[in-house]
Formats: C-alpha cells, structure tokens, sequence
C-alpha cells in the first residue's frame, strides 16, 4: 500500500535547465534574427539621426542639429499639416464608402454578395500606383482628359480640376483604401450578435433608438480601431502622394523623407533623412499605440459568443435598386474608371480624348518600345522575391510564434511586440533604414547594396508583424494537447514540428504564403530608395517611367503588371476559398 | 511501478506564483489502477502532467518502472517522448490531418527500434480491435463521433505497450451514458493488458466505480488515501466526507468517551443534542469534531417508540422526488438534517417525524 507523507514540501530546488534539442534551439536562433533585424533597422536609423557625415568618412560626427533644424522649420510643420489633413481625408473618404457597403453585405438581402466580396479582395490588391496614374490621366490640370475635354467644350482658359492637392489625394488614397475598410468593418459588424438590438426591442425601443442607443454604442470600439488603422495606412501611403503631388512639390511625410533623400543636386543629407524618418516612426508608433489600445477595448464589447447565431437581415424592398447603383458606381468610378483609363494611355503615343481621331493613333507601340533587357530583369526580380520573400516571411514568422506561444522562455513577451512593430513603422522608413543599413554599416563585410539581397531582408522584415499575427492566430486554434501526445507518443521536437504542426498549420500558411506573394508583387514604396537598375522589382520599373514623366511607358508597363497578375490572384482565391478566410491587410 | 517523492511545482504566470503540488507522495504498483480526484485545481492534472513529462516539476523525484525520469536532486530529465508512456487526453488530441491508422501507427513509428511495416499493420489492427473500432482504419480521424474519437485515442495510448498508462480526465466530454459505457471498457481494456494505470478525474462515481486505489487531494496535497470502499466507509475529515458522496455535519465538542481499540465511540455535544459517534482512538474529551453522517443512513422511525440515544424529533421540510428515491430535509433543532427515502414512503411536509442516526453511520471527524 501507498505511503502518504503530508510534510512540508521541500524547498524547491533549482529547475532543470531547458532541455534544448536541435530543433527548438534553430526555432529560437531564428527568433533571434528575425527579431533581431527589426532591431538593427530601427537602431540604424535613431543612430544616424545623431550624426553628421556621408557614407565614408572616416569619422561620424555626433550632433543634435537634425532635430534642431527640423523642428525650427516651417515647412516640417505645413509637412505635418498637410500628413494630418491627408490621412483623415482618406479616413473620411474610405469609411463613408466602406460602412454602407459592409452594411448592405453584413445585414440585408442584398443580391450578388459574393461578387461583391470577390471584387473587394481583388481591389485590396490593385497596386495603388497604377490606379493614382489613371487619375493623373483624367484630372492632370495638363493632360487630364476631363480637364481637356472641359476646357475644349466651353472655351475655358485653365482646367477646372486639379489633381494636385491634398484633398483630391486623400480622396483618390481613401477609394483605394475603401476595400480595406470594407474587410475591417464588416468583421465588426458581423461580430455583433442581433440579440442585443432584439432584446432593446423588447425593452420597447423603436428601432432608431436601438440602432443609435445600442448598436452604435457596441460597435464603436470595433469601428475606431478599424479608423486608427485607416488611418495609420494613410499616414504612411506613398503610391497616391508621390504619383500625385511629388511634381507639384506637394508633400506628406513620406513624400517628403523621398524627396530629401533625392535632392536633385548634391549629395544627400542621410541624417536629416534620418532624423525626418525617427520622427515619423515616434508618430506612427503613436498611432499604433492607439490602435492597441482601442483593439483592446473591443472585446469588451465583442459578441463573439461561440454560439451561432444568425444576424437580423433587414430587407431592402424598394431601396434595393438604389443599394446596387451605389457599389456599382464605387467599382466604377473608384477602380474600373482609372484603370481604363490606363489601359486607353497605354495605346496612345500621347494621351487624347476618346475620338475617332484619337482611335486611328492607337497602337501597341508603347509595348514594343519598352526597353526588353530592363523588362526581363524587373520580371525576374519579382518572381525571385515572391517566392522568396513570403518563404523566408513564413518561415521566421512560424519559428517566432512557436517560441512566443510554446515555450515558456522568458523574453517571449519582447519578441511579440518586435514582430508587432514592422506594422508601426511606415514602409518609406524601412526602405531608408535598409538603405543607411547598407551604405553606412554592411558596406565592408556584406556589401548588398544593389543586389536582390537587400530587397529580399527589407520586404521579410515590414511583413513580419502580417506573418506573426497570421501564424499565432494558427497556433492559436490549434490546441496544445496535439502537440503533447505527439510527444508522449514518442516523438522529439522536430518530429512533432514536422508531422503534426506544420500540416495542421499548412493552410494558414499556404494562405498566407500567396497573400504575402501578392503584397511583394504591388510593393512600390519598399524598393523606391533602394532599387538600382540591377536590383529592379517590375513596380520600380513603373515608378521610373513615372519619374521621367513618361506616361505612355508607365502606363504600357503597369498594364503588363496587372494582366501578369492575373494567374496568381487566380490561384490565390482557389487557395483562400480552401482555407475559408477573406483577407486583411 | 510509479514512484513519486516530495513532488513540488510551481506555475509562474504574470499573475504571480502559484504553488499547484505542494509535496506530494505516492507509490503505485505494477497493474494497479490508481486515481487521483479533486476539485478542479486541486493539483491532480499537474501531478499526471509531471509524470508524463510535460511540465517541470521545481522539487523532488520521479520513477516509472525503476528509472529515475526526473529527479530535483540529481538534475534528472527524461523528456516526454523517451518516458515510454501511453496517455488519453481530456479533448483525446486526435490529429485531425491523419486517418485513424496512421493516428494508432503514429507511437509505432517513434518507437525504437522501428516496428517493419508488417508488424506495424498486424499490432494497429489488434489496438483497433480491443476498442472495438476494427475496419475503420481508413476513415479520417474527424469523421468519428466523440465514443469513438475516445476509443482511438485510447488505442493509440495502449498500442506501444507503454509500461504505464496516463488518463486525463479522459471521460469528461462525453455525454452521460456514454460515460457510464466507458468507464467499465476502459477498466476492463486495462485489466486485460496488465497496465499500470494513473487517471486523474473529478468525478468520484468515476474514482469509485474504477480505481484499485484512489486519492482524494485538495489545494496541492493528499488528502486521503485508500480503496474506494474504504474512503466512502471513513473520509478522515470533513473535506473528503462532503467531497465523496454527500454527508450532514454537525459541529461539537467530545464530551466523553467510551471503547477503545479502534473501535472508541464519543458522545458529541452538537446544536441539537448529544450525538453518539465513532471517533479515532487518539481522540480526547473536549476536542472540536464534526459529526458526518450520510443521507441514506439517517433513518425515520414510526412513532410512538421510547426515545433513545441518537433519535431526534424534527419537521419536515422538504420533499423532492428524484425517481429511484425521496430526497428529504427534515430541520431538527433548527438545523438541517438530508434523508433519503424510497418513493414509496409515506411522509408529507410539515408533519412531526423522528429520526434515528445510527452509532455505526456517525464519524466525528476532528479538524
């Protein structure tokens, strides 16, 4: 029989150190670096802040003028001024467009819902440059068509639309960003569970009262965190404000860090730039702590019970006509039109009103006369870093979710929150951290400047923090004791990895894998400090074209890019509908 | 078979410490069936966790079959996949991309040396027999109800011949009937391979119905060991009184003594009078006791009979029909005494009646 002895339990000794095998040592040496990286780039940047000098000198001079200069400058002000305005623009613009939208989805009987899904996830993924460039070709003051055509038609001494100022940015970004706001609001909306509204009714509100004194109240939490992240994207978007206001010297931040960077004589001056990007981390990582913070307010209110309900779906009846016009008049004008747009540019050698005129110059010479050798390296270079890319994404991405999910090392915590920070720091700043990365500190021992390389760690990095959020909400639902009986059965770390983890996460990871592939195809802002005509994506190619004012080869070569997409959205909605998810960011 | 020493474990959260085992004991033999019950957070499952490998203890020792697997001491650490143990989880963690076979073939395949292909085949479908799943080899593991999901995973658990079996709270997310099913299958499948088996649960029908040995524990520690029969006929202390099966308790102090010889019978004073009981040998007049009795084995008695000791008049209460029996409360000098009785007694509410408690049925229980 048992012996039961009741003492006093022994003073604990000390814990058995952690078993560490070879598969659990490379996962964490892998968190290490990736996390590390993130590191290195926020660190570079703070640190040439302080300096004085060019990539060469012998020694670095410490210095405060930067900030100084900076914040003695008016123009940083109007900079700012302009940043603000721009992103609530965009705001405003994408959610009067997103909210209808998601409702008539989420809650009546609206027809044809899936089209309007699919359309909406493909629109997330248009690159934004070649939507801002059919714009330029129908507002340009210049060579606007409506402009063109107005000023014909009555006799008008200067164009009646500009394109070029802030408003019409922020509204041109906010249509772009409206399929993004539509995914974040409908998941709010779709969280909200009916019985709140139909138990206000049988309390005896009227329906406005319970819309207002209810459903507003439950999903306003859920629609500012979804604003703050608008917004967060706007204050760090390049593609509209570069396209649209860089000739007209029309800034926002990120334009504006593009624009210092590039003086059109001289050398530049790396520690403004740095400087000017330190500033836009600290606000953007103002931003995002909002962003947490109303995140976590959300689920107080969230609804999600677990048990299914269905929501109320209100019936459109005469409205339904009205309902349908207004989504088709948001493709139409926000995405159809401009893309026309391109495509009509493409044909012409210089770019006129629909005529018949203007039909007999059309020609696919703008096609032919991209230049082939530059064409095929840019394709390449793409191909190589979407394959690479969400690969190498994936891979730190899964490694950093297991050590922060499951294992009990105690910098765990640090680790989340550096792969949360990528999403913090706009894309511009990465892209000059990679750049003073390279000229400043790697130059000797790793010289990358120029090669794919350097593309390769600074797209990996800014996506980390997507990577992380997607695999730990994986690793999340997959539940623990999976992996614990694998391991009583007798299984070591990476046998439990291989056969029982990696299957039951691949199709998050295949899912992701493509979405990331897609995000590395559109990127323009990532390559724009860094590409060399030897590391060239196919987006920078573009941006080149634009750059020399040559329409009609920006819009032949962002025609080519969107039909080469083509296939691969394709394959990204077979592997979506498999996996079951529409997609943010 | 299992031999634990001195167990300690902490668990460190951002909420603070939390000591979960605090310096438990035990020994368990080769084809024994030893459970351990408890409320939930009583430290049963972490115990079963340690042996398995799963957490790390802060302190003591661990054996399975004479190996030393963890010992605080010596820096011992096995870690779970070399412990050559079989384990059913509380969700079974049926992995979801394999097939049934390839789930039970799964602890084949990691087991050293390798069992040929062949081999693999022929002791898969023996597993798969002895829980009565034979044929379903090929289905997807998802497309099996929760019996059959429980089956699998105790196939799998058996199917390396582990030396010992570890069960967490296995029966938990079945439905009522099922449960009952089950409990006698796993028995049975275990008794007829001979495996050492640890089952952790906090049902005491469960504990009661399946175990050679049980123990009871509460807040990290062993409360009270034995065989079923015999913690049901004397919890010691109130805590395992109340927690397996149901009692009445009456506090008191001794007030005499007579007897000895472990069989020492003490008169209690309690709120409602002097109250026979039997109490432990080292007992001493004026000590504070519990009196436990349990609800079938208060009697109500006809009326009319000279009172004697152990017999008290009350009212009745309240009476709710259960089907197989009366569940009744009688308050007796404004205490509240349970009694069970047969459907067909004849009581009503609000009547006088009178109760007996019988010496043999009363424990005082010293604090």
């Amino acid at each position: 029989m048992a012996t039961i002895t009741a003492d006093k339990p022994v003073l604990p000794t000390k814990k058995p150190s952690f078993q560490l095998d070879l598969t659990s040592s490379s996962l964490i040496g892998l968190t290490l670096v990736a996390t590390g990286a993130i590191l290195v780039l926020v660190g570079v940047v703070l640190w040439l802040s302080f300096t004085e000098g060019t990539p060469g000198d012998p020694v670095l001079q410490y210095t405060l003028e930067h900030y100084r200069s900076l914040f003695l400058d008016g123009f940083t002000y109007r900079v700012l001024w302009n940043t603000v305005l721009f992103s609530l623009t965009t705001l405003a613009t994408s959610f009067c467009l997103a909210i209808p939208i998601a409702w008539l989805m989420e809650r009546t009987d609206f027809p044809a819902k899936p089209i309007v899904f699919t359309l909406m996830t493909t629109a997330l993924l248009i690159p934004s440059f070649a939507v801002a460039l059919g714009w330029v070709f129908l507002l340009h003051p210049k060579i606007g068509m409506i402009n063109q055509g107005l000023v014909a038609l009555f006799g008008l001494s200067e164009a009646p639309f500009d394109i070029s100022n802030i408003f019409a940015m922020g509204v041109v970004e906010g249509m772009n960003l409206t399929p993004l706001s539509f995914v974040m609001t409908a998941v709010v909306l779709r969280s909200m569970d009916p019985a709140l509204e139909e138990a206000a009714a049988i309390s005896g509100a009227k329906p406005w009262q319970a819309v207002l004194r209810i459903t507003a109240r439950v999903l306003l939490p859920g629609l500012l965190a979804a604003a703050i992240y608008v917004a967060m994207i706007g204050f760090a978007a390049f593609d509209v404000p570069a396209i649209l206001g860089l000739t007209r010297r029309i800034f926002t931040f990120s334009t504006y860090v593009f624009w210092v960077l590039t003086p059109s004589e001289g050398a530049p001056e790396y520690g403004s730039v740095a400087c000017l990007s330190v500033i836009m981390i600290a606000l953007a990582a103002f931003l995002s702590w909002c962003y947490r913070q109303a995140q976590r307010q959300a689920p107080k209110y969230a609804v999600v019970t677990g048990k299914a309900y269905r929501p109320r779906i209100a019936t459109l009846g005469k409205w339904r006509g009205a309902a349908i016009l207004f989504v088709a008049l948001y493709f139409i004008v926000a995405q159809l039109l401009p893309l026309l747009m391109l495509a009509w540019a493409s044909l012409l050698p210089y770019l006129q009103t629909p005529s018949l005129a203007a039909l007999q110059s059309v020609s696919l010479r703008n096609f032919l006369n991209l230049p082939q050798a530059l064409l095929w390296r840019a394709g390449s270079n793409t191909a190589i870093l979407m394959v690479v890319v969400p690969t190498i994404t994936l891979t730190a991405s899964v490694a950093i979710s297991w050590v922060v999910l499951r294992t009990r090392i105690k910098a765990r915590g640090i680790f989340d929150f550096l792969a949360f920070l990528p999403l913090a720091i706009p894309a511009i700043v990465f892209s000059v951290a990679a750049l003073l990365l390279a000229l400043f500190v790697m130059r000797h021992f790793a010289p990358i400047y120029g090669t794919i390389w350097i593309l390769i760690i600074v797209y990996a990095v800014a996506r980390l923090s997507y990577g992380t959020r997607m695999t730990n909400s994986a690793l999340i639902q997959i539940h623990r004791e999976l992996e614990e009986s694998a391991q009583v059965c007798g299984a070591a770390t990476g046998s439990v990895l291989r056969r029982v983890l990696v299957p039951l996460l691949a199709p998050s990871l295949a899912y992701a894998w493509i979405w990331i592939a897609l995000l590395t195809y559109r990127e323009l802002t990532l390559p724009v400090v860094i590409s060399t005509s030897n590391n060239l994506p196919f987006s920078y190619l573009v941006w080149g074209f634009v750059q020399a004012s040559a329409y009609g080869s920006a819009s032949a070569a962002a025609l080519l890019m969107l039909c080469l997409m083509l296939p691969v959205l394709l394959l990204y909605w077979l592997v979506a509908r498999r996996a079951g998810m529409i997609a943010p960011r | 078979m299992i031999t634990i020493r001195n167990l300690t474990m902490t668990y460190r959260t951002a909420h603070g410490e939390h000591q979960a085992v605090k310096g438990v004991s035990i020994e368990i033999k080769q084809g024994q069936f030893y459970t351990l019950l408890g409320p939930s957070g009583c430290g049963k499952t972490t115990i079963l966790r340690c042996v398995a490998g799963l957490e790390h203890p802060d302190g003591g020792e661990i054996q399975i079959g004479g190996r030393t697997v963890y010992s605080g001491a010596n820096r011992t650490w096995v870690p779970p996949h070399d412990r050559n143990i079989g384990m059913v989880f509380q969700s079974y963690a049926i992995w979801p991309h394999m097939t049934v076979f390839e789930n039970v073939a799964f602890p084949l395949r990691h087991k050293k040396p390798k069992p040929n292909r062949a081999e693999i085949r022929d002791r898969v479908a023996k597993a798969l027999s002895l829980v009565h799943l034979g044929g379903l080899e090929d289905r997807p593991a998802p497309y099996l109800s929760g019996g059959q999901q429980q089956r699998l995973a105790l196939a799998r658990a058996l199917v390396a011949e582990p030396r010992v079996l570890l069960l967490d709270e296995p029966l938990s997310n079945l439905d009522a009937k099922l449960r009952e099913e089950m409990r006698l299958e796993i028995r049975q499948v275990v008794e007829r391979l001979g495996v050492t088996t640890l089952f952790v649960t906090h049902e005491q029908i469960e504990a009661l119905t399946m175990s050679d040995v049980m123990s009871v524990m509460n807040d990290g520690r062993i409360i009270q060991e034995g065989s079923p029969a015999e913690i049901y006929a004397k919890p010691k202390g109130a805590f395992v009184a109340d927690f397996i099966g149901r009692s009445n308790f009456l506090a008191g102090k001794i007030t005499a003594l007579a007897g000895s010889n472990g069989s020492a019978t003490a008169t209690v004073d309690t709120p409602i009078g002097p109250v026979h009981a039997r109490v432990e040998a080292e007992a001493q007049i004026g000590d504070t006791v519990t009196v436990a009795i349990r609800p079938e084995n208060v009697a109500l008695l006809p009326h009319g009979p000279q009172p004697s000791h152990n017999e008290f008049a009350g009212t009745m209460d309240t009476i709710v029909y259960v089907g197989n029996l009366l569940d009744c409360i009688v308050t007796v000098g404004g205490e509240k005494v349970r009694l069970q009785l047969q459907p067909s007694a004849a009581v009503d509410r609000g009547t006088q009646v009178r109760l007996a408690f019988p010496v043999e049925y009363c424990l005082a229980l010293r604090a």
